[in-house]
């Protein structure tokens, strides 16, 4: 039940310590805590309703916890708005996706490359190298975002998050909905993802996508963390998983 | 209060109407007058309460309810001769009821903010028409009149004089405090609050949620237009001014100020209200409106639960 | 009573004239509720005290360009000082509340400029005294030029909001506020932005009319009631809509005065609303986007 356990100290990227939070009166969150490393993907696996969605908009500042802290590098941000997280490095790709409907896939990408401290020719290089990860949306560029199809969506959320130039992206159920030929995709770019040492913490229903992508997970069960495993020990009993997914 | 006893209660409200029964015949003539008009004011802020407090729905069109009960009454008495006073009461509340009717009929369609916007701009058909049709309505100037006797054939001929007025006033607020209390209560009310809480849901169920809401809003309009006939037979006018949109958004001030879905609360924001201009007018001659602009919207920031609800919690803690 | 034709093509101009300022003011007032839901009853205020501000600066300075910027200025700041004193604290709550906040600010600013200025009305004289024949009348310069005032400031607006990084965030905070703080936009200053642009137009607006009306502590609350049509019938918050919106019903109301006074000319913008509520309730102009 250690949190720390797994990841190397001195390379914590981001460090969750028992938090809860409300909706309205009822009690989401009772204590989550969580730890991820520089680079590292973490999956956090659980059913319907246990808290995954509220535990990411809690580190991005979405929701308001009532009791617990957040570290990102060693630096509290528990007080800060979702902005200021947000530039530290924090990428979001929300349920849903959120595109901006109304905004071209450029600009789409542009509400998280167009911030202070990054030169033109930085921004042009970053824009570039993106439709390049994203081939797709070049060809949609000045198409309104939400003229895409579902898994179109999913790649602009994804390549949105990534302007920021994050240290680590939280992707809330990036496979939901998407063709299966699409699931492929999201594990591809979450490879290279890692491959630029962005750290990931991934929610996902999709349980083999998560052991195959993920070092270590998390298990949630009523807004707690109930177990915590390297993807080996979870490969080498299979009972663990069922009994928090009911698979 | 409905968790505390019943007995407490009644006595509490008996106090009260005890009290409001004396005042004028201890009181010095002006503020005997003034309590009058909070009267008034606050059954024009209660007949509001049933909208934005009970059906969740805000009104910014109570004026043209309210300037109809006027002007209602004043072509009564202005037509009619002898004056009569059942035939003013009579006529305020239809032509209350003939707007209501008319803003309800439109503004239902809309929720919310679009609800508040469009009784606000309905209601000011009614202000445009009584300022500009001024062969009927004396335009700008508005109509003057006197005051009818208080008559029941064979049975009492009074005078309304300002006395018999507050006492006259008072029953009717109380009447209908009694009577839009029991509205709220019954069957009706609770489907008005189910909207207020959810409206897809109650509609779901397979309310009529549309015809509820017209129903609401004439109700209350009805209660308006009494407090306007009132008002016309207190100052012996009717005036374009009191259609004007101001006066609906003072209304729903009384209810922020007092405390909505209460009945009771707008009144006494009606009563706090009167007072602070009152007392505020002393310091600041007319421009009170300042000071009480500025409390008003310190309340709806810091207090939303109203003077009521702030004292409630208060105890209670 | 036979009205000719050029006096229809002189209402013609008329209407245009009146319809683009209110479009300004309109289009202030749909920006602010479009991006926070902030429906600002004291927007007509903004508007009478910029009136007041060009009155004051034309005194002083005696250049009406000058108090038109200078009204501006003033008023965009005033409007991001009640932004964040008085609307902030009601941001994610009922939009109603703040239409109740509001509604004490309007009470509160109409009685200050009382207080201020008296009750007497002010003049603004007109810029430009020239005038060219239409058909049988004299017609003041300043009129179309006016109307070409506030066109071009739409016109800057409409760009602003087009290119450069500033209308990406407006735009991203409008469609989605979460989203957007979630991108690293940054929301609470975007907002408080907004909210002086559309003050600042308000309060532009007031000076470029002023020379057509009399400037008093109420001229705001014609026009608050004239927007609040406006931005039902354009559709909340659509600003394309309402500026069509406001040169349409300004154009009805100028045709309308042909036959009657300009007081009851009101009722055919009121009529317009009837018909849209009953007919398109989403908005006359309403379009898929925003």
């Amino acid at each position: 039940m250690n949190p720390g356990s797994g990841a190397a100290p001195g390379a914590v990227l981001l460090e969750v310590d028992g938090l809860h939070s409300f909706y309205g009166k009822s009690h989401i969150l009772h204590g989550v805590s969580l730890v991820i490393g520089r680079g590292e993907v973490v999956g956090l696996l659980g059913r319907n309703g246990v808290g995954k969605s509220t535990t990411l908009k809690a580190i991005m500042g979405l929701v308001q916890p009532s009791e617990g802290q957040i570290a990102f590098e060693a630096q509290p941000i528990i007080g800060l708005p979702a902005h200021r997280r947000a530039r530290l490095g924090i990428g979001y790709v929300p349920e849903e996706r959120r595109i901006f409907r109304f905004l071209t896939v450029t600009e789409n990408l542009r509400t998280g490359l167009d911030r202070h401290g990054v030169s033109k020719q930085r921004k042009k290089a970053l824009l570039e190298k993106i439709y390049e990860f994203f081939p797709v949306l070049v060809e949609r560029r000045n198409q309104a975002g939400g003229t895409l199809s579902g898994g179109e969506q999913q790649m602009l959320a994804i390549a949105r998050a990534m302007m920021l130039e994050p240290k680590i992206i939280l992707l809330d159920e990036p496979t939901e909905g998407l063709m299966p030929r699409m699931v492929g995709q999201i594990r591809e770019i979450i490879s290279v993802l890692q491959a630029e040492n962005v750290a990931v913490l991934l929610v996902e229903q999709n349980v083999p996508l998560t052991l195959e992508a993920a070092s270590r997970i998390y298990l949630l069960e009523k807004g707690m963390v109930r177990h915590h495993a390297t993807v080996a020990e979870l490969r080498a009993d299979h009972s663990i998983i069922q009994q928090y997914m009911g698979v | 209060m409905s968790r505390r006893p019943a007995s407490i209660y009644w006595i509490g409200f008996s106090i009260v109407v005890a009290a409001l029964i004396a005042a004028p015949l201890v009181l010095p003539t002006f503020w005997a007058r003034l309590l009058t008009e909070i009267l008034i004011w606050g059954l024009l802020a209660m007949s509001s309460d049933l909208l934005i407090g009970y059906t969740g729905m805000v009104s910014f069109g109570h004026s043209a309810f309210f300037g109809l009960g006027m002007y209602g009454a004043a072509a009564a008495l202005l037509t009619v001769s002898p004056p009569n006073l059942w035939l003013a009461l009579a006529y305020g509340l239809l032509g209350a009821a003939a707007a209501a009717g008319f803003v309800a009929y439109f503004s239902t369609r809309l929720r919310d903010i679009y609800f508040a916007i469009t009784t606000l701009i309905f209601s000011q058909i009614f202000y445009v028409i009584i300022f500009t049709w001024t062969a009927v309505t004396g335009g700008e100037n508005g109509l003057t009149f006197e005051r009818p006797l208080l008559a029941v054939p064979g049975l009492i001929r009074l005078h309304l004089t300002p006395t018999n007025l507050h006492w006259f006033v008072l029953a009717v607020v109380v009447g209908s405090y009694l009577l839009l209390r029991r509205i709220t209560q019954s069957p009706f009310g609770m489907v008005l609050q189910s909207i207020r809480e959810n409206e897809a849901r109650t509609r779901a169920i397979g309310y009529p949620v549309e015809r509820y809401k017209i129903v609401a809003v004439m109700l209350s309009g009805l209660f308006a237009g009494l407090a306007g006939v009132f008002y016309a037979l207190q100052n012996e006018f009717a005036a374009p001014d009191f259609v004007f949109f101001i006066v609906s958004g003072e209304t729903v001030i009384y209810n922020v100020v007092g405390g909505i879905g209460t009945l009771v609360g707008p009144i006494v924001g009606a009563a706090f209200f009167l007072l602070l201009r009152e007392g505020l007018s002393r310091f600041f001659t007319e421009f009170y409106l300042i000071p009480v602009g500025v409390i008003f919207v310190a309340m709806v920031i810091f207090m939303p639960q109203g003077l009521l609800g702030f004292m409630r919690r208060w105890l209670n803690q | 009573m036979a009205i000719s034709l050029q006096q229809i093509l002189i209402q013609t101009v008329n209407g245009v004239v009146t319809g683009m300022i209110l479009a300004l003011v309109a289009s202030g007032l749909t920006l602010i509720f479009g991006i926070m839901d902030i429906v600002n009853f004291a927007h007509g205020e903004l508007f009478m005290l910029g009136a007041y501000v060009g009155v004051l600066t034309l005194a002083a300075a005696g250049s009406f360009w000058l108090a038109l910027l200078s009204a501006m200025v003033a008023i965009a700041l005033l409007g991001a000082l009640i932004y964040v004193t008085t609307l902030r604290p009601l941001l994610g709550r009922d939009p109603l509340t703040t239409i109740l906040a509001t509604f004490g600010l309007s009470l509160i600013l109409q009685n200050y400029a009382l207080w201020q200025f008296g009750p007497v009305a002010r003049k603004i004289a007109e810029p430009i005294s020239g005038h060219f024949t239409l058909f049988y009348l004299d017609y003041p310069w300043y009129r179309v030029v006016i109307a070409l005032i506030a066109g071009a400031m739409i016109f800057a607006l409409w760009m602003f909001l087009k290119f450069g990084t500033w209308g990406i965030w407006i735009r991203a905070t409008t469609q989605d506020r979460v989203m957007a703080q979630a991108m690293g936009i940054p929301v609470p200053l975007v907002l408080a932005t907004v909210f002086a642009i559309g003050s600042g137009m308000a309060g532009a607006s007031g000076v470029l009319f002023g020379p057509l009306t009399a400037v008093d502590h109420a001229m705001g609350l014609d026009w608050i009631l004239k927007v609040f049509i406006v931005v039902v019938v354009g559709g909340m918050g659509n600003l394309a809509g309402s500026i069509v919106a406001a040169i349409f019903i300004s154009l009805l109301e100028a045709y309308a005065s042909l036959w009657v006074s300009p007081a009851q000319a009101v009722i055919v913008s009121f009529v317009v609303l009837i018909l849209t509520l009953l007919f398109r309730p989403t908005g006359l102009f309403a379009t898929a986007t925003r």
